[in-house]
């Protein structure tokens, strides 16, 4: 992509962005010089990990489908360019003194692609659509924080039981299940934008197709080829379309990392999804700042089975694995340093005080003895070392070496003998749903910023609590938790429940993520944030040159 | 050679059913749901989803469905793309594979033809060494070492070609794939048309026609040539419905929207449909480039009969 034109570029302003190709480096990055005026051609190409699974707001569950919806539709509140929710379709808001009762104000000029209002109807429709157990929209526990979604979702209540009112034509009244602070990152979450009735009523599952498609958001869909690249262009009738520079933006769906770096080297894309982890040094050393990472909000951590030995029952097993390993050597030397090594399970956010274990503050030595003094306590030696499969799904190159690092880490500490054992995600989903997997693989993602995204999964019974990890005391903090509208005091409650997560050694904590990106200097209008969600809205080019 | 096709075509029906019915059977075999996430459903959502499938229905009933659905030409809607069927998929996926897998057979046939036939009359020589010692070098590099490193060159280095992307009807969108593609066959063509040309000068009519004084230029164009062609023939069969149907390695590198990546993907999400929609696809072409090559023989060497 050239967006250069030939023009003497400002050159007071003027930075050249020159890679330091190592002595190894095969391919040194082009020159590439930046100037302060806006590009003439706004055409923005992204690289996409993978193929959206759906461009309809309510079946997407997936981080690409995300991306795409981010640029296509707005919800009542939108993400800003720091990645923090902000207003959208509702101009402004107010709730009750308990926090259970919202009211919603809509701009008058938030229109749909076709130029017709977007109404507080529209969001009705939409949100009774998404837990119409008809629908079969996988996130519908999305919506559990609305009054009767749940219940909805099971049928046993009809749609119109949802807390959700049009009070006018822009006025929206939201009823909640309980205080929920994080209602505005909730509402800016993809499955709470709203679509267009009148096309799904025409058209049914075609409506997301680029000729059917109406969107209330900065662009609109003009082209899908599945698995290779879907165009949006802008949408002149998005209410601040004013201050949307990009004319158009092209999503490369490249599923592989290594093609994502070559298309981003031939100049093809100026922002990637990701890059391979074990390229990172290289690509540092040869494209310097295009190299982007930053805190992501989610949590690689192992998973331990609480209604089975060796882990029913066995604390000090259980700490023992947890205390003895070296996590900031293993993530600096194994993962390049690109991951922050984890202790928690909350990955950092704003606010709210990770509550770090003791042990944390020993030194490597007396980490080790302890953890050893737990290992035979357990009643394991090393003349009966304990013999465990670590399940996995397969895993790419970095992450096995990785793993293998973590086995002879508790090998060396312990004598513990840990062997990885890899299968294929949708066996290993089955078998962890089935609990009967030991010692497994397991990671977080949260979907909006807030740390009960990350706890409701040791809550008792909870479908993705793997292994089986049950403490009433928890649950009651989770459910208290749910039930305070103070933030500060919210936060304490969940920082307690983490605390006995780490007392009873739940499951091992092992790093925290970070995005990966490659971005073209003159790409500018974004900002690393944790939620790792950069909309093209805000995006701009600046004239610039490669060579 | 009509009722031949014709008994043919029809044989392949039975054929098959037995694709379609082995690939069902193995699918729902397997460990694993189409609608088994990271995230685990709510059982009711997951009852409601798997009912819109009819996944929920008895497995004769939904293998009988899904016969009287392929009968009609419909195979289905995806589950791993909601809204999108698998006959969509195949329709945009298709034409891109057919055009790059039958650019990199025509590539193939020309060079490695060529290159085969000259080593053979070359015979010992330095050109039929050292053009050998290329073709079992390709045969031997996986197009996963080569589409990256003609990346490298032409797009990243040159900047004479895309290093991706597809644009009907751009050749130079087309170039780079069809070459990664056709290196292996284009290796593979050179050593089985060496080969088979090495036999046929060696054969009685080639000896005659030696003997009878014919120019040897003639002697290969107008009386070598054709029979060398015979094992070429049982090769391109299976090869063109191979190329045809997408190369996952050459789509995930190139970003291509061909349908070889579904092969591994779709089975991986236990995308039911898709998986047997592209299996039967890729058995049907099978079928038929047999069929075409067996078609072949016949015009080949006058010896075959059809029946």
């Amino acid at each position: 992509m050239t967006a250069y034109r030939g023009r003497a570029l400002c050159a007071c302003v003027a930075c050249v962005i020159v890679g330091c190709g190592s002595v190894d480096s095969p391919a040194p990055a082009p020159a590439i010089t930046v100037g302060s005026a806006l590009a003439g051609v706004q055409s923005l190409a992204r690289g996409l990990d993978d193929t959206p699974r759906s461009i309809d707001p309510q079946f997407a569950t997936d981080v690409p489908g995300q991306r795409v919806l981010d640029d296509l539709f707005e919800g009542l509140t939108a993400i800003d360019i720091a990645g923090k929710a902000s207003a959208g379709v509702a101009s402004s808001w107010e709730s009750s003194a308990d926090g259970k009762t919202w009211m919603f104000h809509l701009r008058p000029d938030a229109r749909w692609s076709n130029g017709a209002p977007v109404t507080a109807g529209d969001f009705v429709y939409s949100w009774r659509r998404m837990v119409d157990p008809r629908t079969g929209a996988a996130y519908a526990q999305g919506l559990a924080a609305i009054d009767n979604a749940l219940e909805i979702a099971a049928g046993k209540k009809p749609t119109d039981t949802l807390g959700v009112e049009a009070l006018d034509g822009h006025t929206l009244k939201v009823r909640l299940s309980g205080p929920t602070p994080y209602l505005l990152d909730l509402l800016a979450q993809q499955y709470m934008y709203p679509v267009y009735e009148p096309a799904i009523t025409q058209y049914g599952d075609a409506w997301v197709r680029p000729e059917h498609l109406v969107s209330d958001g900065a662009f609109v869909l003009r082209e899908n080829v599945l698995g290779s690249r879907i165009t949006l262009e802008k949408n002149d009738k998005y209410w601040d379309a004013a201050h949307v520079r990009l004319q158009r933006v092209v999503y490369y769906i490249l599923t592989d990392q290594a093609a994502q770096v070559s298309r981003f080297l031939a100049g093809d894309v100026a922002w990637t999804d990701s890059f391979p982890a074990n390229q990172r040094a290289w690509l540092k050393s040869t494209l310097g700042g295009q190299v982007v990472n930053s805190p992501y909000f989610g949590s690689y951590l192992l998973g331990m089975n609480f209604t089975q030995p060796p882990f029913k029952d066995n604390l000090p097993l259980r700490r023992a694995l947890v205390i003895a390993l070296d996590r900031a050597p293993l993530t600096h030397y194994m993962r390049e340093g690109m991951y922050d090594p984890a202790y928690t399970l909350m990955p950092p956010l704003p606010d709210y005080q990770l509550p770090l274990p003791d042990w944390t503050g020993l030194s490597s030595e007396a980490r080790h003895e302890l953890a050893r003094r737990l290992y035979a306590q357990a009643g394991y030696s090393d003349r009966r070392p304990l013999r465990l499969d670590l399940d996995t799904t397969m895993l790419d190159t970095g992450t096995r070496h990785y793993l293998e690092a973590v086995a002879a880490n508790w090998r060396s500490v312990l004598g513990a003998e840990v062997h990885i054992d890899e299968r294929e995600f949708k066996v290993l989903l089955q078998e962890l749903q089935l609990h009967k997997l030991l010692l497994f693989h397991d990671a977080w993602i949260g979907d909006y910023p807030d740390p009960y995204t990350f706890m409701q999964i040791f809550y008792s019974g909870n479908g993705n609590n793997h292994g089986d990890y049950s403490n009433p005391h928890f649950d009651q903090l989770i459910d208290a938790a749910g039930q305070e509208a103070d933030s500060s005091r919210r936060f304490r409650l969940f920082e307690q429940a983490e605390r006995l997560l780490d007392d009873d050694a739940a499951f091992i904590p092992l790093y925290y993520y970070a995005t990966r990106h490659l971005v073209k200097p003159y790409l500018r209008g974004w900002q690393s944030n944790v939620m790792d969600r950069n909309l093209s809205r805000y995006m701009y080019l600046l004239e610039h040159q490669e060579r | 050679m009509l009722r031949y096709t014709a008994r043919r075509l029809l044989g392949a029906i039975p054929t098959l059913l037995v694709i379609v019915t082995l690939a069902f059977l193995l699918l729902h075999m397997a460990p694993g749901g189409p609608f088994d996430g990271a995230k685990r459903l709510l059982p009711e959502i997951q009852k409601s989803i798997e009912a819109k499938y009819h996944l929920d229905e008895p497995l004769w009933r939904q293998y009988l469905r899904y016969l009287a659905d392929l009968a009609r030409g419909d195979l289905g809607p995806s589950f791993q793309y909601r809204s999108t069927s698998v006959n969509e998929i195949v329709a945009q996926g298709l034409p891109v594979d057919a055009t790059i897998g039958l650019t990199a057979i025509a590539l193939a046939l020309v060079v490695g033809g060529a290159v085969g036939v000259n080593a053979a009359l070359r015979r010992g020589t330095r050109w039929d060494y050292g053009s050998m010692a290329l073709a079992v070098a390709g045969i031997s590099t996986p197009v996963f070492v080569v589409a990256p490193l003609l990346i490298l060159v032409f797009a990243i280095k040159l900047h004479w070609l895309p290093a991706g992307d597809w644009v009907h009807g751009s050749p130079s969108h087309l170039l780079l794939p069809a070459v990664a593609l056709a290196l292996p066959y284009t290796a593979y063509i050179a050593r089985l048309m060496r080969a088979s040309t090495i036999e046929v000068l060696n054969s009685a009519f080639i000896r005659t026609a030696r003997a009878k004084g014919l120019p040897p230029r003639l002697i290969v164009w107008r009386h070598a040539l054709r029979p060398t062609l015979t094992p070429l023939v049982s090769f391109l069969g299976p090869a063109i419905a191979g190329v045809v149907t997408g190369s996952i390695v050459v789509e995930t590198v190139f970003g291509l929207p061909g349908i070889g990546r579904y092969f591994i993907t779709a089975a991986l999400n236990r995308d039911y449909t898709l998986v047997i929609g592209i299996t039967v696809l890729y058995g049907a072409l099978i079928i038929l480039f047999n069929l075409l090559a067996d078609l072949c023989y016949a015009w080949i060497d006058p010896r075959v009969r059809l029946r």
